[in-house]
């Protein structure tokens, strides 16, 4: 679920970086925030002595990127990062695990997975010890990954015929007589339920356990004005874009490109907003062993180093002193500072861990129904 | 000496050659899919489960009856669409014959994606083919023909019309002209020329493109992906969903286990019922 807006994230920062809207060197600083960045040996990369192979979404490979991770993280701590873009999936984390031969390191994943997968047996814990509990924001420091950034399921819409009165919450989404206009919603379900939910009047805080036969109903509802349940970011920006809907469940991050891109007459908010996890995690028996993981984990909750992140890449800090740092006009795309924050519901990865196979069958059958 | 040696060399060479391919086979598909079948039964419990929750009517039986429909009727289509293309590049002029090749062969270079997203552009309510029809006036609202199953079906033909052709057209190329003038010849008008004499014998044709272009379409993924606004899934990507978002494996397993029989159970019928071995060699 979450994994497809990782890969967006780095097909972002390659358009930007070849529009020129951003230097090689900020993106090569933005992959390396996040040790998301491509697989440059042709192939998957191995750990060996002194190597940490961290495993991430990277599609295109970007030659130049091993010095500048090597100069960043290897100097302070002595290993040799490799990086293996193609992707730790759930089904992917699980196929290392029970071949018996682990390659990856520490993993970018979805902590919902992780949590299901650490509760068979094939996950290690955070190391609390070497990992900062304190370095995250409350609540997010699970017992089998930790978050590492954050990022938002919106509501964005054509200001051109809203602007007089926007839209402010998924019961307005829902509300197709007073905001008239084809919908988009996310294919892969999360965040959905939650939209659902809150449209047919469930308070914000009492969302979780998600009473899904409610949900379902609701999402029958506003099937017919849905015109695609977008798989892709670049797809669910376009459906805006071009104004083929007038209201999308979008991730904050493509809402804010078509905000830019169509100099306003797209525009988005924060209100009723999703705002899920990523996490860091490390598979049992991991080459470089727990602690280089760890350790590597730890130096990932360098404040500066998620302002980087949020520039490069959009998504919000997991660190809360990461906040202080952000420049002005970065602060709209920070889903995760307290004034933002304070306008959303933070997504229950205990409840992802518990339902979301389920949950996700259920949604693709009522899609496709 | 010399002579006897590379005779003995050629042998082994040739025996070399000859087990090649079944070894491969076996080693890389025959080996790993009794692995895929082995998860079907064993995962996440032992017994046929996941093959009763594909047979039992359920949201995975949609799915496979979803792709049967579709495969069936763009199969359809591109039959029908492939015969005229075929009989038109056989038949014609020189002239003809250029226009047709190029236009059969460009699309067959452009890649799925590229003329998935050229369809798109045509079918969405505000594409082109809409746009034109209600600049027109023709119609007062968009005719709902982009991110539907619709969609699919246009980019699903389009795709496999050229692989249609090809088998057609070569069968009708062997067809002997003389035979049709004699019948022409003994007083049969053109309609009876084409139905009793062109149209049965350009049949081995049209079942080797039948039959080709069915297993092609039970097995596409990015084309529905991205003309049927998320809404038509079928069960390639059904398979890919329980792989590696709900690692529900024993699910994927079974669903590739069944695709596999399917497809086996039509090439099988084909092949018995329609003599294909006559136009296979």
């Amino acid at each position: 679920m979450e994994n497809h807006f990782k890969q967006d994230c780095l097909i972002l920062l390659k358009d930007r970086l070849t529009q020129g809207s951003i230097d090689r060197r900020t993106f090569l600083t933005g992959l390396v925030a996040l040790g998301a960045l491509s697989a440059i040996n042709g192939g998957p990369a191995k750990a060996a002595g002194g190597d940490l192979v961290v495993t991430n979404w990277g599609g295109d490979a970007v030659p130049a990127f091993k010095s500048a991770f090597t100069d960043g993280f290897g100097a302070s701590s002595g290993l040799n990062v490799k990086i293996d873009g193609s992707g730790s999936t759930k089904g992917a984390m699980k196929a290392q695990f029970d071949s018996g031969t682990v390659r990856w390191d520490v993993c970018d994943a979805d902590p919902g997975s992780t949590k299901s997968l650490g509760d068979a047996g094939m996950i290690e814990k955070v190391d609390y010890a070497i990992v900062d509990k304190g370095k995250v924001e409350e609540g997010f420091a699970y017992e089998y990954s930790i978050a590492n950034y954050f990022f938002s399921y919106v509501i964005a819409y054509d200001a051109s015929k809203f602007a007089g009165d926007p839209p402010k919450s998924w019961a307005d989404f829902w509300d197709v007589k007073k905001y008239p206009g084809k919908r988009t919603m996310y294919k892969w379900m999360a965040g959905s339920l939650e939209a659902a939910l809150m449209a047919d009047g469930v308070p914000m805080d009492k969302l979780y356990p998600l009473d899904m036969d409610r949900a379902f109903a609701k999402l029958e509802e506003l099937k017919p004005h849905i015109v695609s349940y977008w798989d892709s970011g670049a797809e669910s920006q376009q459906l805006l874009r071009d104004g083929e809907v007038s209201m999308g469940l979008v991730w904050h991050t493509r809402a804010n490109l078509v905000e830019t891109d169509t100099n306003g007459a797209v525009s988005w908010t924060y209100a009723q907003g999703i705002m899920a996890p990523s996490g860091w995690t490390v598979i049992k028996g991991n080459p470089a062993g727990k602690d280089a993981a760890m350790k590597f984990i730890a130096y990932c909750q360098d404040p500066a180093r998620q302002v980087v992140l949020l520039e490069t890449l959009g998504s919000g800090p997991a660190n809360p002193a990461a906040h202080a740092l952000v420049p002005a006009k970065s602060k709209r795309l920070d889903c995760s500072s307290p004034e933002n924050r304070a306008l959303q519901v933070a997504m229950d990865m205990d409840w992802y861990a518990a339902n979301s196979n389920k949950a996700l069958e259920r949604y693709l059958a009522m899609v496709a129904g | 000496m010399a002579g006897a040696s590379r005779n003995g060399n050629g042998g082994l060479g040739t025996r070399a050659l000859l087990w090649t391919l079944p070894v491969l086979l076996l080693t890389l598909y025959v080996v790993p899919f009794a692995g895929v079948i082995s998860w079907s039964v064993t995962q996440p419990e032992v017994g046929f489960g996941q093959y009763w929750r594909i047979l039992s009517g359920g949201d995975m039986t949609n799915v496979f009856l979803r792709t049967l429909r579709i495969a069936v009727v763009s199969t359809a289509i591109t039959i029908l669409v492939g015969f005229c293309l075929s009989y038109y590049w056989v038949m014609g002029s020189r002239l003809r014959q250029t226009i047709l090749e190029v236009c059969i062969f460009i699309p067959f270079w452009i890649s799925v994606l590229v003329r998935a997203f050229g369809w798109l552009i045509i079918l969405r309510d505000n594409g082109l083919a809409n746009g034109f029809l209600m600049a027109t006036r023709l119609i007062s609202e968009p005719l709902g023909t982009g991110r539907n199953e619709f969609a699919v079906i246009v980019g699903m033909v389009h795709f496999m019309v050229p692989f249609s052709v090809f088998p057609m057209a070569t069968v009708m190329r062997k067809i002997d002209r003389r035979i049709l003038l004699a019948a022409h010849g003994l007083g049969a008008d053109p309609a009876t020329v084409f139905r009793k004499i062109f149209l049965p014998l350009s049949m081995p044709g049209v079942f080797a493109a039948f039959v080709m272009v069915l297993v092609f379409s039970v097995g596409f993924f990015v084309t529905p992906a991205i003309l049927g606004g998320g809404r038509v899934v079928m069960v390639a990507e059904a398979v890919f969903v329980q792989m590696f978002q709900t690692t529900n494996w024993g699910l994927g397993a079974a669903m590739s286990v069944v695709l596999l029989v399917l497809i086996g159970a039509i090439v099988g019928l084909a092949y018995r019922l329609l003599g294909l071995r006559s136009f296979v060699g």
